[in-house]
């Protein structure tokens, strides 16, 4: 491409785009640097909070309805626990929905055969479209506005939990599994194709295995974001790990807090390490 | 095979296959815990499909969900069309377009802090004496080691606590602005951009960039200038991608008070109007599928200017 040296090429228009529009959204937002600084309420409040940090509590402090000390550890690891079942819970649910719809709306599945490539039918394209557009909705609502919807809509239940987590993971898992079917090395599907294979077998013995390792790994990654939505649909009353981040901290109990929070970290790191382990090993 | 004249070496005759043993233990854990929760007890399906809530949900869809106006009146375009306008103009509009803007906002903040802990992440740089070749054993220099290592530390932790969480404590120190949600926003993004930003710049082809070395390029010049301007089409990329889930995020930081379309959500629900919570919840979608177009086409763009 002829191109002055002087000119800025595209990348460097986008970044001088993302520049301004940032610049014009903190103007609009009213974010100024002192806004950073906290009022002395707000100092107070951050002071003890951290101060709290390096002293984590065991029991739960009493007062309330508690009046003796209680031990802290089993009823966060109950929460812990329960965190990790609507995640999973969730998960299987939107691996059972999202991966049929995945099928449906990559091009692989439509176009098979690379003998008759473009032999997409009107009906065919339709329906790809409508699913591909459906995708697009489940994905587009947020786990938390679904929690909202499911709230207004059936009451506290904990398998809305599991649905309001369910409903966009399920459009993603469907949307990134469509595009990892499109991307999947071809070989071995063209040589079934060559001594003849039926077209399904094609898809599922010479295509899907291609895809799969890249598919398991994207979910166990995803599995790692539903527990973090787990935990935060505590805050809606669910009796998750952040059900016992709020109530503390709007309690002013700032040492329970930071148990719930270290607690949270670690099964989050752990997940994390737990997924990359397991990418390094499907993934070269 | 071993009888043949020449010898193989190991990796040779087999390639090492990592351990699968992982893989299957992965497989067992995860099957045991999606049987256990759905087996516990602890997600009430029947309850869900109770009478009770079945009725709830009748209830909902057949009245609570419908527009207001068009409850007594019939349905009719026109009455709809006045209703949502009507919405759009006392604050939905409004509520929807600081959404936008937080989510500008913090990705652009979280894409500078990203470029500026990007080089520090990569292993290439963060080194002894930088863009070496792959296989050379360079001693790498405790330092540089340890300087590397605290940068993806930070990145690891930064992304590791929801988005969600971190806003709710900022918004006790920091009442009354758009700053908690931006703040939360900008760092969960940020870990996430750093790692993906420096392992952009570890897999970047070194031979170009020893040679500037070579040329007597200094290690911040060869990475200001060369090496994040090569890495940058791929950064975008990142970037964009991410600019869509913050999008989405940034909907629902607003139930923590902040001004934004999750706001008016969380007004809605407390005043049990459900037919205007489902509006506001139309506009988020309408502003993350537009979000969405938007990336893609960049991205789209950026595939055909700037090939990788």
């Amino acid at each position: 491409m002829d191109r002055h040296p002087q000119e800025p090429t595209p990348r460097g228009l986008i970044l001088i785009g993302i520049g301004l529009f940032g610049v014009l959204a903190a103007l609009l937002l009213g974010l100024k640097p002192s806004g950073l600084v906290p009022n002395s309420g707000g100092l107070e409040l951050a002071r003890e909070f951290f101060a709290a940090a390096l002293d984590p509590a065991w029991t739960r402090e009493p007062g309330g309805l508690t009046p003796n000390p209680t031990p802290l550890l089993p009823e966060l690891g109950l929460a812990a626990l329960r965190t990790l079942i609507f995640a999973a819970a969730a998960m299987s649910l939107s691996i059972l929905v999202g991966l049929p719809l995945g099928v449906v709306a990559s091009d692989t599945w439509w176009k098979r055969s690379s003998f008759a490539s473009a032999r997409i039918t009107a009906a065919g394209r339709a329906l790809q479209t409508g699913v591909r557009f459906w995708i697009a909705l489940m994905r587009s609502v947020h786990e938390l506005i679904w929690a909202v919807v499911l709230l207004a809509a059936v009451g506290l239940n904990t398998f809305g939990a599991v649905l309001a987590i369910a409903i966009p993971y399920a459009g993603t898992l469907a949307k990134v599994f469509s595009e990892m079917l499109d991307e999947a090395p071809r070989h071995s599907a063209k040589a079934f194709e060559g001594i003849g294979v039926r077209p399904l077998h094609v898809f599922l013995f010479g295509l899907l295995p291609r895809a799969l390792p890249d598919m398991i790994a994207y979910t166990a990654y995803r599995f790692e974001c539903a527990v973090r939505s787990s935990a935060v649909l505590g805050f809606f009353g669910y009796p998750t790990l952040g059900y016992y981040v709020s109530l503390s901290f709007g309690d002013g109990r700032f040492h329970e807090t930071w148990t719930a929070i270290y607690l949270l970290l670690a099964l989050i790191l752990f997940l994390e390490w737990w997924s990359t382990a397991i990418r390094s090993r499907l993934v070269s | 095979m071993s009888e043949s004249g020449h010898t193989l070496l190991p990796d040779e005759q087999h390639p090492v296959e990592p351990s699968r043993r992982l893989l299957w233990v992965s497989a067992v854990a995860a099957a045991s815990l999606v049987s256990l929760a759905w087996l516990s007890g602890e997600i009430d399906v029947n309850g869900f499909f109770g009478a009770q809530r079945v009725q709830n949900l009748e209830r909902f869809l057949a009245e609570d969900a419908v527009p207001f106006p068009l409850r007594e009146s019939g349905f009719s375009w026109a009455g709809l069309w006045s209703w949502v306008r009507a919405h759009w103009q006392e604050g939905g509009g409004q509520a929807t377009l600081t959404t936008l803007w937080i989510a500008v906002a913090s990705m652009a903040l979280a894409g500078a802090g990203a470029l500026l802990i990007a080089p520090w992440v990569a292993r290439t740089i963060s080194t002894k004496e930088p863009f070496l070749q792959n296989g050379s054993k360079r001693p790498r220099g405790a330092s540089w080691i340890w300087a590397s290592r605290s940068a993806r530390l930070l990145c690891i932790l930064a992304r590791a606590l929801p988005e969600y969480i971190l806003a709710f404590l900022w918004v006790a120190i920091l009442p009354g602005s758009a700053w908690p949600a931006v703040l939360a926003l900008a760092l969960h993004n940020g870990g996430i951009l750093g790692r993906l930003f420096g392992e952009t710049l570890e897999n970047l082809e070194r031979r170009p960039l020893q040679a500037l070395r070579a040329l007597g390029g200094s290690r911040g010049q060869v990475t200001a200038l060369a090496a994040i301007p090569v890495a940058l089409p791929r950064f975008l990329l990142y970037f964009f991608y991410r600019f869509e889930t913050c999008v989405r995020e940034a909907t629902v930081l607003g139930m923590l008070g902040i001004v934004s379309l999750g706001y008016q959500i969380q007004d809605a629900r407390s005043r049990l109007a459900y037919d205007d919570l489902l509006l506001l919840v139309g506009f988020g979608v309408l502003l993350v599928l537009l979000a969405d177009l938007t990336s893609h086409a960049v991205r789209a763009w950026l595939r055909r200017e700037a090939p990788r």
